[in-house]
C-alpha cells in the first residue's frame, strides 16, 4: 500500500485514525501493531510473515543479549541476531548479485534464484539491528512487551520507505506519548506537504525522466535536464515520503527525527550528506564507521574507513555495480574534501554551491543508470562525447513542457518557501491561519486529482 | 482555535470521500474515457495470497473515485495553467484542435506490422493477383504536431520502412492531400466530407474511378471525439457528417461479425447517439463486411485491409467496384481469412493509419 494511492489515502487511513482515537490508551500501539501489519500484508501477503520473524528473532536476541553477563557471550548472541537478521536481506537482495559476479567470474551458469524483493526489508532490517545493538551497548533496557518492540519495528509511517527510526530515539514515546490537537494539525500540515511533494512535484518530473529514457532524439542539454531532474524527483520523492511519515508519526502522537534538511543548499559533498537521508547517514556513522575506529586512526586506516562505508551505503540502495560506483564516488570525494578542499570551499561560497550540485548531479546519473554500463552511457551524455548533439527538439520540448515544474522544485528545495512565508504572515497570523488551512485543503484535493488521473505514481523504494 | 478548525477540516475531507466510496456503486464505464472502469475484486483467498486482490481494489477505488470526473478536470486544469504544461497524460491542445502525442517512432511495431501484411500476402496473394497496394494514412499529428513543437513520429521513416519490406505492393502516397482541417478538432480521424478526394485518388491509383457526386447530411452536432474526454478540458464539440448518393443508398452492405452474415446499413445511424458517433461508419468495429454495388460492372472486385480510418473512406470507394470485401484483422486472425475470402483477380489495398503501424500489437 502507498501512502500516495487512494486505498491508503481514503479507506485505511480514516479507519486507522478512528480505530486509533477511539482505543483507550493501553490499546493504542496494539491499534498501531495489527493496522501496520494489515497495511504491510497489504502489499506482502507473504513477506509479512518474514518481517515479523525477524522482529521476533530481535526481541528474543534483545532479551538474551542483556540477560547475558559474560562478555563473549553476549557478543556471540549479537553476532547470531545480527547474522540472522543480514541474512534475509542479503539472500532476498543480493543473491542474484553475487550469482551473477560469480558466473561472470568463473564462466559458470548457476541459476539465478529470481526472488521477489520483500518491501521495506532494508528499512526494518536497519532498524531491528540498531536495536540490538543499542541493547548490547547497554543503551537502553532491552523491550520485553513484544507488542511494543513489534510496534516499533512494523509501525506503518516508517515500515517501507524510511526514515530509518531509532529505538533508542522513540522508546519512551512507545509507552507514553501525548496526543494534542497541535500535534494533529501539525501533522496534517506536515503529511499534506509531503503528499503534494510526491504526487505534484516528484511524479511530474519522473514523467520528464521517463520520457527521456522513451526517446530517441536525445541530446547533451536533454542528458542534464534529464539528471537535474531526476536529482529534484528523488529528492522531492523521497523527502516527501519522510515528510508523509513524520506528519503520521504526529497525528499518532511521535516525534520522529528530520531525515531531510534542504541538502541543494549545502556547500560540500559533506555537508549534502548531512543534510541528505539523514536517518541512514546516521546509521552508518554510528554503527559501522564509528566502531571502525572513525577518523581517530592513521590517515591509511581512515581512507579504508571512508570506502568500506561508502561501498556499503552505495550497495544499501541496490544491488548493482553502479550503486557501489556511486558509493565510492561519495567517498573518494569525501576524503578529498576532508584533506584539503573542504578549507578551500569554506572561504567560496559561489563556487561551493556550484560545485556541490555539479557533483551531486553527476552523482544521480549514475544512481540512475541501469548497470555499470548504463552508468558510463550517463556520463558519457552529460560530457557530449559520441556523437550525441547538443541540443534536439526533444530537449526543447521537455524544456517546454516542463520548464515550470523545474523552476518550481529548484525553488522549493530551498528555505526560500518557508522564509517568504514566515515574513508574509508574521504579523498577521489570522491571514497565515486562513492561508495554511487553504493551502493544504487546496493541495490535498490537487494531489487527489493528480491520483485519481494519473497513470504514472511509481514507487521507487522496491529495491529498499 | 486554529489547530481545531484545521484539524476538522482536513478530517472532514478525507472522512466524506471514505463514506462516499464505501456508499457509491462504481458507473462501470467512463463516457469521457470510452473505457471500462475496474470492477470491484472478489474476496477470496487465492486472490488474498496472490496479491491480486490488493491490486485490483487499488485500480477498482481509483477508477471509481467519487466526483472522479470533477478531479480528472481540476487536474487537467492544474496541470496546464499552474504547472505550464504543454501535455497532460499525452494530450495537448494546439490550432483549435485536441491530439495525442504518438512518440518515439517504434521500428519494432512497424516491423510487426508489415510481417503482417507480408504473411497475408505470401499466404494469400501470390500467384492469385498482381493488383496490390499500400497506402499509409498520417495520423493529425503529421500536421499539427511539428509545427507547434510537439514531439511525433518520423513518418518518412515509417513510410519508407513499409515500402521497402512491400515491395510487392505499389505505394499510393496521399500525405501531400491533407491538411489538419480534414481532421475532426476532438478526435483522431478524418472527416468523410474531407476524403472525397482521397478516394478519388486511390481509385484512379488502382485503375478505377470513384468519382461521384454526394450529399452532405449532418448526423450529429455534438461529436464529442475520442480526445475531448482525454482532454478534460472546456471545448467545442464537433460536427461528424456523412455523404449519400444512390450508389451508397442502394448498396448491400452484410456484416460478418460473428460469422453468420446479417444485413446493415453502410451507416448505422443508432451509433450517432452512442458513446462514439464515428461508429456510423460501417457500424464501427467488424472484422469483415461485404459490400456489393450492383449498378458498377461486374467482376471488379477490392479487398480492403484497414483500420477505423478506413471505416469512412470505404463508402467511397464503392462506386467503383462491383464488390467490396473490408478486412480489419484487428478482429480476425489473419490465418483465417482463407475461409472467408477469395482473393483471385481482386484488387488488394492495406490502408492503414500511422498510428496502428506505430502501434500494431493489435494485428492478429
Amino acid at each position: 500500500m502507498l501512502f500516495s494511492g487512494i486505498p491508503f489515502l481514503y479507506w485505511f487511513l480514516p479507519v486507522v485514525i478512528i480505530l486509533y482515537y477511539l482505543a483507550p490508551e493501553p490499546l493504542k500501539n496494539t491499534v498501531l501493531l495489527l493496522s501496520s501489519l494489515f497495511f504491510y500484508a497489504w502489499g506482502e501477503p507473504v513477506y509479512v510473515f518474514l518481517m515479523v520473524s525477524t522482529i521476533l528473532a530481535g526481541y528474543f536476541g534483545g532479551i538474551i543479549i542483556e540477560k547475558c553477563k559474560n562478555r563473549h557471550a553476549r557478543k556471540l548472541f549479537l553476532a547470531l541476531s545480527v547474522i540472522f537478521s543480514l541474512s534475509s536481506l542479503i539472500y532476498f537482495k543480493y543473491a542474484d548479485f553475487f550469482i551473477n559476479n560469480f558466473n561472470r567470474l568463473t564462466g559458470l551458469s548457476v541459476p539465478f534464484l529470481k526472488l521477489a524483493l520483500p518491501v521495506g526489508i532494508s528499512f526494518y532490517t536497519f532498524q531491528i539491528l540498531s536495536y540490538t545493538i543499542d541493547v548490547y551497548k547497554d543503551k537502553i533496557p532491552a523491550q520485553k512487551n513484544p507488542i511494543i518492540l513489534a510496534t516499533y519495528v512494523a509501525l506503518f509511517p516508517q515500515l517501507i520507505a524510511g526514515p530509518i527510526v531509532r529505538y533508542t530515539d522513540i522508546c519512551s514515546q512507545l509507552q507514553n506519548r501525548t496526543h494534542t490537537v497541535e500535534k494533529a494539525n501539525e501533522g496534517c500540515r506536515r503529511f499534506i506537504t509531503g503528499l503534494a511533494k510526491k504526487v505534484l512535484i516528484a511524479n511530474t518530473l519522473g514523467e520528464l525522466c521517463k520520457d527521456f529514457v522513451a526517446s530517441d532524439n536525445v541530446s547533451v542539454l536533454y542528458f542534464w535536464i534529464n539528471s537535474i531532474a531526476y536529482a529534484l524527483q528523488i529528492y522531492y520523492d523521497f523527502s516527501g515520503y519522510s515528510d508523509m511519515a513524520i506528519g503520521l508519526g504526529k497525528i499518532f502522537g511521535f516525534e520522529f527525527n528530520e531525515n531531510f534538511n534542504y541538502p541543494f543548499i549545502s556547500r560540500s559533498v559533506t555537508e549534502f550528506w548531512r543534510r541528505w537521508h539523514i536517518s541512514l547517514g546516521s546509521w552508518f556513522r554510528d554503527y559501522i564507521y564509528i566502531p571502525m575506529g572513525g577518523n581517530r586512526v592513521s590517515k591509511f586506516r581512515f581512507i579504508i574507513n571512508i570506502f568500506t562505508v561508502w561501498c556499503l551505503t552505495g550497495f544499501w540502495h541496490g544491488a548493482e555495480w553502479n550503486f557501489i560506483i556511486w558509493g565510492l564516488y561519495f567517498g573518494i570525494i569525501l576524503i578529498i574534501e576532508k584533506f584539503f578542499l573542504g578549507r578551500i570551499l569554506e572561504k567560496h561560497i559561489i563556487i561551493s554551491y556550484i560545485y556541490t550540485i555539479f557533483l551531486t548531479v553527476i552523482s544521480f546519473a549514475v544512481f540512475s543508470a541501469d548497470g555499470a554500463y548504463g552508468a558510463y552511457y550517463n556520463i558519457a551524455g552529460l560530457i557530449g562525447a559520441g556523437d550525441i548533439p547538443l541540443i534536439s527538439s526533444a530537449s526543447i520540448y521537455a524544456v517546454k513542457n516542463y520548464g515550470a515544474i523545474l523552476v518550481l522544485a529548484v525553488i522549493g528545495s530551498t528555505p526560500l518557501p518557508r522564509i517568504l512565508y514566515g515574513r508574509l504572515f508574521k504579523r498577521r497570523p489570522a491571514l497565515g491561519s486562513i492561508a495554511e488551512i487553504s493551502g493544504c485543503l487546496i493541495l490535498l484535493t490537487v494531489s487527489t486529482a493528480f491520483l485519481v488521473d494519473g497513470s504514472f505514481n511509481p514507487f521507487l523504494y522496491f529495491r529498499f | 482555535m486554529k489547530n481545531k478548525i484545521a484539524v476538522i477540516l482536513y478530517s472532514s475531507f478525507i472522512m466524506l470521500f471514505l463514506v462516499l466510496g464505501v456508499l457509491t456503486e462504481g458507473s462501470g464505464y467512463s463516457v469521457s474515457e470510452r473505457r471500462k472502469l475496474a470492477e470491484k475484486p472478489e474476496l477470496s483467498y487465492e486472490n488474498i495470497t496472490s496479491g491480486n486482490y490488493m491490486t485490483e481494489f487499488e485500480e477498482y477505488s481509483t477508477d471509481n473515485f467519487p466526483l472522479r470526473e470533477s478531479y480528472r478536470r481540476i487536474k487537467a486544469f492544474f496541470s496546464k495553467y499552474i504547472l505550464c504544461k504543454k501535455d497532460n497524460n499525452g494530450i495537448y491542445i494546439a490550432d483549435g484542435h485536441i491530439s495525442s502525442i504518438d512518440y518515439p517512432t517504434n521500428m519494432e511495431m512497424v516491423s510487426n506490422a508489415y510481417n503482417k501484411f507480408n504473411y497475408i500476402y505470401d499466404s494469400y496473394l501470390k500467384g492469385k493477383t498482381q493488383n496490390i497496394y499500400l497506402s499509409v494514412i498520417p495520423d493529425k499529428n503529421c500536421y499539427l504536431a511539428s509545427e507547434n513543437g510537439f514531439p511525433h513520429i518520423d513518418y518518412n521513416k515509417l513510410t519508407d520502412e513499409l515500402k521497402k519490406n512491400m515491395s510487392y505492393a505499389n505505394y499510393i502516397d496521399i500525405f501531400p492531400m491533407l491538411d489538419i482541417n480534414d481532421y475532426y478538432k476532438t478526435d483522431s480521424h478524418w472527416k468523410q466530407e474531407n476524403i472525397t478526394h482521397i478516394a478519388e485518388f486511390i481509385g484512379n491509383a488502382m485503375g478505377k474511378s470513384t468519382v461521384s457526386q454526394y450529399k452532405v447530411n449532418n448526423a450529429t452536432k455534438d461529436f464529442a471525439g475520442v480526445f475531448l474526454g482525454q482532454a478534460a478540458l472546456p471545448f467545442k464539440k464537433d460536427e461528424l457528417n456523412y455523404l449519400t448518393n444512390d450508389i451508397i443508398d442502394s448498396a448491400v452492405v452484410t456484416y460478418y461479425d460473428t460469422g453468420a452474415p446479417k444485413q446493415g446499413e453502410m451507416y448505422n445511424m443508432e451509433k450517432a447517439y452512442g458513446k462514439d458517433p464515428y461508429e456510423i461508419f460501417l457500424s464501427g468495429t467488424s472484422p469483415l463486411i461485404e459490400i456489393e454495388n450492383k449498378k458498377a460492372p461486374e467482376g471488379s472486385r477490392l479487398v480492403l485491409f484497414r483500420d477505423s480510418y478506413g471505416s469512412s473512406l470505404a463508402p467511397l470507394l464503392v462506386p467503383g467496384y462491383r464488390n467490396i470485401t473490408v478486412v480489419d484483422i484487428r478482429y480476425i486472425q489473419s490465418n483465417m481469412l482463407g475461409n472467408f475470402i477469395d482473393f483471385e483477380g481482386s484488387d488488394v489495398l492495406f490502408l492503414y493509419s500511422t498510428s496502428i503501424i506505430n502501434n500494431s500489437m493489435s494485428l492478429r
